[in-house]
């Protein structure tokens, strides 16, 4: 009986799975839908880089300031306007009235100042902390180091009454008189004495000594960082010399403001579920699925809701670029930011005229390790960067209209900002032959061999493969390629077990210094083992001039050293390929590729005629 | 037959232990760790990274903070998807992958049968031959290259289904049948040589004695038989639909468990890695566990011990 069953039952079974695995809810379309890159790392402002995360912040949250879509200069967001000094030292601004959360309360200044803290609290682990330690007193601040004599906050284990589950504990202030290291066997915590409120009092971690109190942190008092809300509205930040392109930081996705409600109530990363974020942006979180997509839709609180047309944008997680093309072929995706480069050359064929790529600030170039023969030798590196013919890797390889690079510095930014890149030698064989002679090398004869690494790629690949015969052909050396995948390369790379590396650069915003300030001596991003004590004066002069011109004289004298010295050799500066719909309106080819969703929308009369022509 | 389940539980347990602790060693002696970026991150900032997710900490304190979490089934959060739990990341995933596994299979039985047993008793016909050379044909081609010709003919030829995505039946169909289809050339092979051998035997020449059809005799009397060769396959098939989706499901843009497996490799989400190949164990496991039981049920001759 039992056994007669069975075979129904299995299939039953299978039945009820088939139905199962067939069955879908239903989704409204959105309004506008783009493929975003990968999978983006988390919405919080605070913790994300990334060109994808920039997109989804920059539609959830707004900074004190927003970037215009077209020029990208700075514009009032949660600022309305603002006040700097003479000395451009100090920045006071005036938050703006009617700027709400989603959750309906006021943005404050006190807002602000509550998120630059977290932001730049070692707790949070912020990668671009950096950006903000131009502010007076930020880095020691996120460094979490303390010296004697510094003002320090304390924060407690226990919590003040009536706390949010996620709130800092009770934090005191004072003047650090002492760090106590007791000499014994087992390594044991430092005793801080400080002096909180005309009296003395020690603070340990664990507290095993007798007389000490617990801690949850001990660092540099945020009252003495230059961040402070002077009142609801007023928001002063005090810098530690010029940044020209200060306010156009306040504009960058990472300095966007948290609710402090919401996230001492539900904590990182419980907080950024949809059902509990709050934000202050034009849009809101719908819902995420995991590596398919984000929906968001049009915040009702905003405060420009009347300016904002698009109400559900789509953003798809789409890794694979043939995938994400035959999506914007068959009309899925509206607009797509990167396409396969086999075809380029096809889709700038296209009649429809929608792949146009545009100038973008980023370089791709080639890290030497000065630090082993032959590359020590700049005249080796001289013969290498001289018999490269950059020409023909974008003409063969890129194809999408790349120009071939002769500085680190894109010089498109000299349309934002007054700065001519300086440069490298042309292509010159015959002075490359003679440089790698003169280096003891005629004719390549003697000269180790030389590999080329670089990260798992077909482009990569193409590009190293090139050169390799450019410089065969050129100089008759043998050069190696080595590809590893990209974790691997990365570690290659920042280990220096390498000989010469390809590298990209983006630049986070519109000045010579984000590409510059990355190849002063033992800068975190300089992996070649060169350095300059004259470059690191310049670059560190252009930081601290307030002279616009004689600031950029000094990053120009800086760069000409950088391609004098040819620690890097540039290859070809980027350029954005986008495709996108031409009913998608509000949308501007800029250096920075960013295309703020607030200021798009959608044409439909043309989207329809366009869908019907195709057949779509 | 409960003990025989309680046991291969206890070597479950004992199997998952091991491939841990080889996948957490593995993992963090490959170069490059979960915060590698092309941006290095500036000293201070790393150190605090580094804290937030223990990796200052010796090795054996890690090894047995995620052992002892593991245990508790909580697999922590993902390096990389940084705001998702990895139980999280495995349900919305898994979910996805089983319902394209499951059209996968679908297609792989319902063609592989039907052509195995077609070809079976039209033996040394035309249809035989051309059904073999089109399993041939399956099993030599890779998925990825079905995929490409299915898309050129029915996303853009004749646009009948989606390019990518997920969400409705449509977006199932195509990859579905791209996943499935090498699956079903080695069942209908499976099956045609079965079912070949078995209706060579006593018992089938008795059935045609006793004057049943043809149809009667292979799908009532040889059917059942026959099908032990594909069952036996089931549980590797089954499993490798499971894992070997990560192709398709990146051409197709299905978010599912493949490709969450792919990046969690590459990035070194070393939670999210480990969470994936754990369930991966356990399924292949559990796979083989349920067809040495259906073996029993299909054969009489098979005693489990």
């Amino acid at each position: 009986m039992m056994k007669k069953a069975v075979p129904y039952l299995i299939a039953a079974v299978c039945l009820a799975v088939m139905v199962w695995a067939v069955s879908f809810g239903t989704l409204p379309e959105a309004d506008f839908t783009f493929c975003n890159g990968d999978e983006i790392k988390t919405v919080d402002p605070a913790i994300v880089t990334g060109q994808p995360e920039g997109r989804i912040v920059g539609a959830l949250f707004e900074g004190l300031c927003r970037w215009h879509p077209k020029t990208l200069k700075p514009i009032p967001g949660m600022a309305q306007s603002w006040d700097i000094s003479d000395d451009e030292l100090t920045y006071t601004f005036d938050i703006r009235r009617g700027a709400l959360w989603s959750d309906a309360t006021p943005v404050t200044a006190h807002d602000f100042a509550w998120s630059f803290r977290r932001f730049l609290h070692p707790a949070t682990a912020s990668e671009y902390a950096y950006e903000m330690w131009y502010v007076v007193g930020a880095q020691k601040y996120s460094s979490g180091k303390v010296m004697i004599g510094d003002p320090v906050e304390i924060e407690l284990k226990e919590k003040p009454p009536g706390a949010l589950p996620y709130a800092a504990g009770i934090t005191l202030r004072g003047e650090l008189l002492d760090i106590k290291h007791k000499k014994v066997a087992l390594p044991n915590e430092p005793v801080y004495v400080v002096k909180v409120d005309g009296r003395q009092r020690q603070f340990q971690k664990g507290a095993t000594e007798a007389g000490t109190e617990d801690y949850q942190w001990l660092i540099y008092d945020f009252r003495s960082v230059g961040i402070r809300a002077l009142d609801d509205r007023t928001l002063r930040i005090r810098l530690r010399h010029p940044v020209p392109y200060f306010l156009n930081l306040m504009g960058f996705y990472p300095m966007s403001p948290v609710n402090r409600r919401c996230v001492e109530t539900h904590g990182y990363p419980v907080w950024t579920k949809p059902e509990n974020i709050v934000c202050n942006g034009p849009f809101r979180l719908k819902f995420r699925r995991i590596r398919d997509r984000i929906r968001l839709v049009k915040s009702t609180t905003y405060w420009n809701r009347d300016n904002v047309r698009l109400k559900v944008v789509d953003a798809l997680a789409v890794k694979s670029n043939t995938t994400t093309l035959n999506l914007y072929l068959t009309g899925q995706a509206d607009w797509i930011s990167t396409v396969p480069t086999e075809i380029v050359p096809d889709l700038m064929r296209r009649e429809q005229a929608d792949f146009n790529p545009a100038p973008f600030l980023a370089v791709y170039y080639y890290i030497i390790n000065t630090t082993k023969r032959p590359l020590d030798d700049v005249r080796v590196r001289r013969a290498l960067a001289l018999s490269i013919d950059k020409r023909q890797i974008v003409e063969k390889v890129t194809r999408a209209g790349q120009t071939p690079a002769r500085s680190l510095v894109p010089p498109e930014v000299s349309k934002y900002v007054d700065y001519v890149p300086a440069q490298c030698g042309r292509y010159n064989v015959e002075e490359a032959r003679r440089l790698l002679a003169e280096a003891g090398y005629p004719g390549g004869r003697g000269c180790p061999k030389i590999e080329i690494l670089y990260n798992t790629s077909e482009a990569h690949r193409a590009i190293a493969e090139l050169i390799q015969s450019q410089w065969k052909r050129a100089l008759g050396i043998d050069v190696r390629l080595r590809n590893q995948e990209w974790a691997a390369y990365l570690s290659a790379r920042r280990q220096k077990k390498y000989q010469i590396a390809r590298a990209g650069w983006i630049g986070d915003y519109v000045d010579p210094n984000t590409f510059l300030d990355m190849f002063v001596s033992d800068g975190p991003q300089n992996q070649t083992g060169w350095g300059n004590p004259r470059y690191d004066k310049l670059v560190e002069a252009a930081q601290r001039e307030k002279d616009a011109s004689k600031r950029m004289q000094y990053f120009h004298q800086a760069e000409q050293i950088l391609m004098d010295q040819l620690p890097i050799i540039p290859i070809y500066f980027y350029v954005s390929t986008s495709m996108i719909r031409p009913y998608v309106k509000g949308f501007y080819p800029n250096i920075q590729d960013v295309h703020p969703l607030w200021a798009i929308w959608i044409d439909r009369e043309q989207k329809a005629r366009i869908f019907k022509e195709e057949g779509l | 037959m409960i003990a025989f389940i309680l046991k291969r539980l206890v070597w479950m347990a004992i199997t998952l232990w091991v491939v841990f602790t080889v996948s957490f060693f593995l993992m963090r002696s490959v170069p490059g760790g979960p915060l590698d970026q092309e941006r290095t991150l500036d000293p201070e900032i790393k150190a605090n990274l580094e804290k937030r997710y223990h990796l200052d900490e010796p090795l054996w304190k890690q090894y047995g903070r995620e052992l002892g979490n593991t245990l508790r089934l909580d697999l922590g959060y993902s390096f990389r998807l940084a705001d998702f739990r990895v139980n999280e990341i495995i349900a919305q995933g898994f979910p996805i992958s089983a319902s394209l596994g499951i059209v996968a299979l679908f297609f792989a039985l319902s063609l592989g049968l039907t052509a195995g047993i077609i070809s079976a008793a039209r033996r040394q016909t035309v249809v035989d031959v051309a059904l073999m050379l089109a399993a041939t044909i399956g099993i030599a081609l890779p998925n990825f290259v079905i995929a490409g010709i299915m898309i050129i003919l029915f996303v853009f030829l004749l646009p009948v289904f989606p390019a990518a995505g997920w969400g409705t039946l449509g977006h199932l169909v195509l990859p579905g049948f791209c996943l499935g289809a090498p699956y079903a050339a080695y069942i209908a092979r499976l099956m045609r040589t079965g079912m070949l051998e078995v209706l060579s035997q006593d018992y089938i020449r008795t059935a045609y004695a006793k004057g049943l059809s043809t149809r009667a005799v292979v799908l009532r009397h040889a059917l059942k038989n026959a099908l032990l060769p594909v069952v036996s396959f089931l549980g590797p098939a089954i499993a490798g639909i499971l894992t070997g989706s990560l192709v398709v499901e990146q051409i197709f843009a299905i978010p599912g468990l493949g490709v969450h497996f792919i990046q969690a490799a590459t990035q070194r989400d070393y939670t999210l890695a480990m969470g994936l190949v754990l369930l991966y164990t356990a399924l292949l496991y559990t796979m083989n566990l349920l067809v040495d039981i259906s073996y029993a049920y299909l054969d009489p001759r098979v005693e489990l011990e």
